[in-house]
């Protein structure tokens, strides 16, 4: 389980975080929404240890200042919003970078293979030898998404579950993908890993999240199911913008949910 | 969607067939590795043969092999005494040096996630040059103390501190958060190159017509006067520094995902870094204290090698020591031919080759990102 308590960050001056409390559990998929600005990304700097806050931040029961980044690589990887790299990599060099802390949790033999399964995973297959550069933005992303992967390939190590933090993981991706996406994510989570995810996509949220945070000015605005959440008065004050949750557009007006798409499993 | 999509299972495929998988480059770079040992071994007794005297390649190999005892008829005491005491502390010295320059540009490249960052470029071999200048200058008087700390060590460690003072000061000018300006580092290596150019010119117009001499060689980069006594002071630091770049490569593979992805994946960044500076000032500190500036080796050797086994630094740090190495002695031996029975300084060698060079990678990258 990670746990926020009483958690603040300060940039400069200006206080960015005010005062988070909630708990993502391991073997559920957490959300965080909240509009341009609310505080979703520094949150999930300082719950990486990128940056310094006060109260307290604990995962598996372990405080994060106390733990060393070999220790944290052990227990979570993070997903950046994107990458951009210097020197001529090929995609699959880059997917091997996550194997750096040595805990994937996969056999030897395994490990050797890893980073051309996770590239199956994310929908990459045959990539490996395509110099990063040259992919697009969409790509790219899943190429980092099958390198976070490989860091924490097996879900629960040693009796503990690992997290996956994911800023935007599907802000620039296709439908198809960003269906995929969220299924590994949610298969993450259900083979007993924890999972926190920033999204913009409310529907995509309401689909996958276990728990919903949403925040609203630096704070905490309120954490629930989706249907506890995602209510008409709640989205008008948080997003200032008056949308009727459950309404259908005109019947001429067509409109696609990604709720549709035909889904042959829900591991 | 479909299923195999999803839900491709974790197929064990170790076993069937070792076929290597597309993108991984890391067989082709031990293959390269290895070639280019045997490569600098060729080229070590080549330039052993080499030069103004013409001893031939099979009586160098017996004398090394018999020694040079007197009682071999192999080699007479002139040919030895070219070969021991003048040839090969030269080429060691010449194949360490050049190392040092090709791994320190390479460190300093991931360091910076930079492909033109170099020692030379960016005013860190300036700073080394400060500071020997100094000890040459003023190692009679205001340094007197100094060198009676350091005896034989007190030029390459003058070496190392200005090296180490520049990179920092670099560091610190050039990094914000973690990102690297490429333009800032390049003015800011301009800045601290005319700052040190500066200071020099003042020490050489303090300087008497012996220092002077030994000033002129320093400025135009040249191995001639290596001895022995030369490789004892420097070797240490450069033999130190080759000796951790190796566990260096891990760090600046994730360092090239961001300091941030970096420590994410388990390296402490601060402490990791301060190794890699500390890496980067001893090996271009002791190279400079020795033989002057000798530009473009660090910024060549691994680009070459990037474009051919790619940037995965545990396989570019050895390989740019190997080819740096080899590359340094080929040089030398063409500022010893060249112009025989006189030579030219091998600064004015690899300046020659290396600033076109230098130019075409910024061409070659002026399409792709912005300077």
């Amino acid at each position: 389980m990670i746990s926020l308590s009483n958690v603040s960050v300060v940039l400069g001056r200006k206080s960015i975080i005010k005062d988070a409390n909630f708990n993502a559990q391991a073997g559920e998929l957490t959300v965080i929404v909240g509009p341009n600005g609310s505080g979703k990304t520094t949150l999930m700097r300082a719950l990486s240890g990128d940056l310094p806050f006060t109260g307290r931040i604990t995962i598996n029961g372990h405080s994060l200042g106390h733990l060393k980044p070999w220790q944290m690589a052990a227990m979570r990887a993070i997903l950046p919003q994107s990458t951009l790299l210097s020197f001529p990599f090929t995609v699959r060099e880059i997917v091997r970078l996550g194997l750096t802390s040595g805990r994937s949790g996969a056999t030897h033999d395994v490990a050797e293979n890893l980073p051309d399964e996770a590239l199956a995973l994310v929908d990459l297959a045959g990539f490996g030898g395509r110099f990063y550069q040259e992919l697009s933005g969409g790509e790219q992303q899943r190429v980092q998404l099958a390198r976070v992967l490989c860091q924490v390939w097996q879900p629960v190590l040693d009796g503990q579950p690992r997290f996956l933090f994911l800023d935007e993981p599907v802000s620039s991706l296709d439908i198809k993908h960003q269906l995929i996406i969220m299924q590994i994510a949610r298969a993450f989570a259900t083979r007993g890993g924890g999972v926190i995810a920033i999204l913009h996509d409310l529907n995509l949220t309401s689909m996958y999240a276990d728990r919903v945070v949403v925040m609203h000015e630096g704070s905490i605005d309120s954490v629930g199911t989706p249907a506890e959440v995602l209510t008409d008065d709640r989205i008008l004050r948080v997003y200032e913008c008056a949308l009727k949750v459950g309404a259908l557009p005109a019947t001429h007006v067509p409109f696609v949910l990604p709720q549709s798409a035909v889904m042959s499993v829900r591991p | 969607m479909s299923e195999s999509v999803l839900m491709r299972p974790v197929a064990l495929r170790s076993g069937q067939g070792k076929t290597r998988p597309e993108g991984d480059r890391s067989f082709l770079a031990k293959g390269i590795i290895v070639v280019l040992g045997f490569a600098l071994l060729a080229t070590m007794l080549f330039s052993l043969a080499a030069g103004a005297s013409d001893a031939s390649v099979i009586s160098v190999v017996s004398a090394l092999v018999r020694g040079a005892s007197s009682d071999g008829n192999v080699l007479s005491l002139r040919d030895s005494i070219i070969i021991w005491d003048i040839r090969l502390p030269r080429i060691i010295l010449g194949a360490m040096i050049g190392a040092s320059l090709a791994v320190s540009g390479a460190v300093m490249q991931g360091l910076f996630r930079n492909p033109l960052a170099d020692p030379g470029i960016v005013g860190v071999s300036a700073g080394a040059g400060l500071g020997a200048v100094s000890v040459i200058v003023l190692g009679a008087t205001v340094l007197a103390p100094f060198i009676a700390t350091f005896s034989i060590f007190a030029l390459p460690v003058a070496a190392f501190i200005g090296a180490l003072v520049f990179t920092l000061i670099l560091y610190g000018v050039a990094t914000r958060r973690g990102q690297t300006s490429i333009a800032t580092m390049l003015l800011a290596g301009i800045a601290l190159g005319a700052m040190a150019m500066a200071y020099i010119g003042l020490l050489t117009f303090l300087a008497d017509d012996r220092q002077l001499r030994d000033l002129t060689f320093w400025t135009l980069g040249s191995l001639a006067g290596s001895n022995w006594a030369k490789m004892a002071a420097a070797g240490p630091f450069i033999v130190l520094a080759l000796l951790v770049s190796p566990f260096l490569g891990r760090g600046l593979n994730a360092l090239a995902l961001g300091e941030a992805s970096a420590s994410h994946l388990g390296i402490p960044v601060q402490r990791f870094k301060r190794v890699a500076i500390i890496v980067v000032a001893a090996a271009a500190g002791a190279s400079v204290a020795v033989s002057g500036g000798i530009g473009f080796v660090g910024v060549v050797v691994p680009h070459l090698l990037r474009l051919v086994i790619g940037p995965d630094h545990r396989y570019l740090l050895p390989a740019s020591a190997l080819l740096g190495a080899s590359l340094l002695l080929l040089a030398d031996a063409v500022s010893r031919t060249i112009v025989a029975p006189s030579e030219l300084p091998i600064g004015i060698v690899t300046a020659a080759v290396g600033a076109p060079f230098f130019l075409w990678i910024l061409l070659r990258r002026r399409g792709i990102v912005d300077l």
